[in-house]
């Protein structure tokens, strides 16, 4: 490992920064909305990814969390008379202790009982939100404090906003899943069994990660429906939130950091060239989507990604541990020699998906 | 005198619920898996009925029972033998989950292109409105005989998983898959049955339910959660169990309509949530 090769990374990094603070200046207002919508939504969709792809945790209720961040951005914002910006940290604040008070009683449940119990709490919330006219009932609410950002500033603001939570959304869960946390999530994900049998905590882990899943679909919620100046309960709290969310990370490959990149970009072109290009409406996008991912799951189980690593080579973002070089291991049994160098490290490092 | 009312209608309603729910607890009873598109099933076999009043005007709704319920039969056997079957053995337990809920998204929008998405109602005429009593209550004649199938649904059920060869082999299948190989069993071809047999019951419902309230392609998502609450209250194992906890949800929710007349299915849900907070193996579990 030279030098050069080890600080390329933090080149690139640099660079894709400083084009993120610049794109303002160089792409227009619609194509930075269209760039911060994408931005979002891998936020969302890469929550999702901890929860399905290392938490074993497959939520169809996350919407929840989108549309409480929402209405709690719009109404401390209302409220307090304040522009949405400076509450924004309230969001993921609130979507976080509801998600620790939720999850009391939902990890009760197992497998497709916690993904549908998920879903009917957030019909729940919908349901009230819509008959409590305070919170603007079904017709949902504007957000008027708007007014108290810069015109001029509301779209490049909006656009570094989802800008971080995306990074911070990838970078964040990379961290994640190499610390004793992550560590102890995919030990569980591999065989719970065991992982319990050594210590692991099963259930602390699961709640770490559900209680930062909310808070990231819940601060990417309120961005999205700050950037829309409107919310109604019918769109906070819409199932195609979970859709999409689970449709980009199905394509683009369950269990890896990777995947919902590559998703979110297949996601947004087709939906361009099937809207834009051929002039389908979002139903048959819908149709198409969905027909893409029962594939990918009858076929490509574990998504694109690893069909594209395997063309571009390299690690990116795998949270692969690799097992001490040096010291008596490696010196006293050749095997380990192959451990290492095993191209995928499948069935060698239980921690690598 | 009208809250006696309102329950009696809730079990009336309730015992539909059950009936919703019952072909998904067949289905995660026998190969544990959750089929998200159940919900998507109800509201197609209430569109096909909607379709076939149109080609048969002269027919009754409740005639036209059958002719769906054999459809759907045909589509759950596609279903299972297509898609399903591909996934029911993998090790991952949320491949069925996640495969079954893309169907459901498919579905929806299809229907959405291909019928529209305004509210839908199956007429019952003259049936729809008489009504009967004892005394000072009144209750709907349709209600009734709804209930009277549903009960008699749920036995028909009951004895041919208990008394018939087919249901011998359907709960041998569900108890050890791969010994009933040894047998000279397709695990395979039992559950293409049985998943033809959720969807017919299912599209019965889906009928009765479309006469009792309107329905959009959008309505599938309720459907789905009722059905599956029902099983998650009737606890698994026993169908008379997803009987009581659909009437459980009906009278929740009638109630609950009557103390507050926007409340949609919230008061169902709650008692979900709840029910789940004190009896996370369901309400009337008898048995595992």
């Amino acid at each position: 490992m030279t030098a050069v090769r080890a600080s390329a990374p933090w080149s690139i990094a640099v660079l894709g920064v400083a084009a993120l603070v610049a794109a303002p200046w160089l792409i227009g207002e619609g194509a930075q909305r269209f760039l911060s919508e994408a931005m979002l939504m891998l936020a969302m969709a890469q929550m999702w990814n901890l929860l399905a792809g290392y938490a074993g945790l497959v939520s169809m209720g996350q919407q929840v969390f989108v549309g409480l961040g929402a209405y709690c951005l719009f109404f401390s914002s209302i409220w307090l008379k304040v522009a949405p910006f400076w509450v924004l940290p309230l969001a993921p604040l609130l979507c976080a202790v509801v998600a620790a008070i939720v999850a009391l009683f939902m990890f009760r449940l197992r497998e497709a009982y916690f993904a549908i119990g998920t879903w009917v709490f957030s019909e729940v919330v919908s349901l009230m939100i819509s008959k409590t006219e305070r919170l603007g009932g079904e017709r949902g609410v504007g957000l008027p404090t708007a007014r108290l950002v810069d015109p001029r500033w509301l779209e490049p603001l909006t656009f570094w906003t989802s800008a971080a939570i995306a990074l911070a959304s990838v970078f964040g869960t990379y961290a994640l899943l190499r610390s004793r946390v992550g560590l102890g999530l995919m030990t569980v994900r591999d065989n719970e069994v065991a992982a319990a049998s050594i210590g692991v905590d099963v259930w602390r882990n699961r709640f770490i990660a559900f209680v930062i899943a909310a808070a990231g679909c819940g601060i990417a919620g309120a961005v999205s429906f700050t950037a829309a100046l409107y919310v109604a309960p019918g769109f906070a709290f819409d199932p195609n939130w979970v859709v999409a969310m689970m449709i980009i990370v199905i394509i683009g490959g369950i269990g890896t950091l990777e995947g919902p990149i590559l998703g979110v970009i297949i996601y947004f072109a087709l939906r361009e060239a099937l809207t834009v290009v051929f002039g389908l409406s979002a139903g048959w996008y819908l149709i198409g989507l969905g027909t893409v991912a029962i594939a990918a799951i009858l076929f490509e189980p574990d998504g694109l990604w690893p069909l594209v690593r395997g063309r571009l080579g390299g690690d990116w973002l795998s949270v692969r541990r690799e097992p001490p070089t040096s010291g008596w291991i490696a010196a006293a049994t050749p095997a380990a020699e192959g451990v290492r160098s095993s191209p995928s490290g499948l069935g060698t490092t239980p921690s690598d998906r | 005198m009208i809250w006696v009312e309102t329950i009696v209608n809730g079990i009336l309603y309730g015992g539909l619920y059950g009936l919703l729910g019952v072909g998904l607890a067949l289905i995660v009873g026998v190969m544990r898996v959750v089929n998200l598109s159940h919900g998507e099933f109800i509201v197609l076999s209430a569109f096909l009925g909607v379709s076939l009043v149109g080609v048969f005007p002269w027919l009754h709704p409740l005639a036209l029972i059958l002719p769906v319920a054999v459809i759907a039969f045909g589509l759950g056997v596609a279903l299972q033998a297509v898609l399903i079957n591909r996934v029911v053995t993998r090790p991952d337990p949320f491949a069925g989950i996640l495969l079954t809920f893309g169907v459901a998204v498919v579905m929806r929008n299809l229907m959405v292109e291909i019928y529209g998405a305004d509210l839908r109602h199956l007429q019952a005429g003259q049936l729809a409105q008489a009504s009967t009593g004892v005394g000072a209550l009144h209750v709907g004649v349709l209600p009734l005989l709804i209930l009277a199938l549903s009960v008699a649904l749920f036995t028909a059920l009951q004895l041919l998983l208990t008394r018939t060869r087919f249901g011998r082999i359907v709960r041998a299948t569900a108890d050890h898959r791969d010994v009933v190989r040894l047998m000279g069993v397709n695990p395979g071809r039992v559950y293409n049955l049985v998943m033809g047999l959720s969807l017919a019951l299912a599209s019965v419902a889906g009928m009765l339910l479309a006469i009792r309230a309107s329905f959009s392609p959008y309505s599938g998502v309720e459907r789905l959660l009722v059905s599956f609450e029902v099983v998650v209250l009737g606890g698994l194992g026993t169908f008379w169990g997803a009987m009581l906890g659909g009437i459980a949800l009906g009278v929740a929710e009638l109630v609950g309509l009557r103390l507050d007349p926007n409340a949609g299915p919230l008061y169902a849900h709650l008692l979900f949530l709840v029910g789940v907070l004190l009896r996370p193996n369901g309400l009337f579990r008898v048995r595992t």
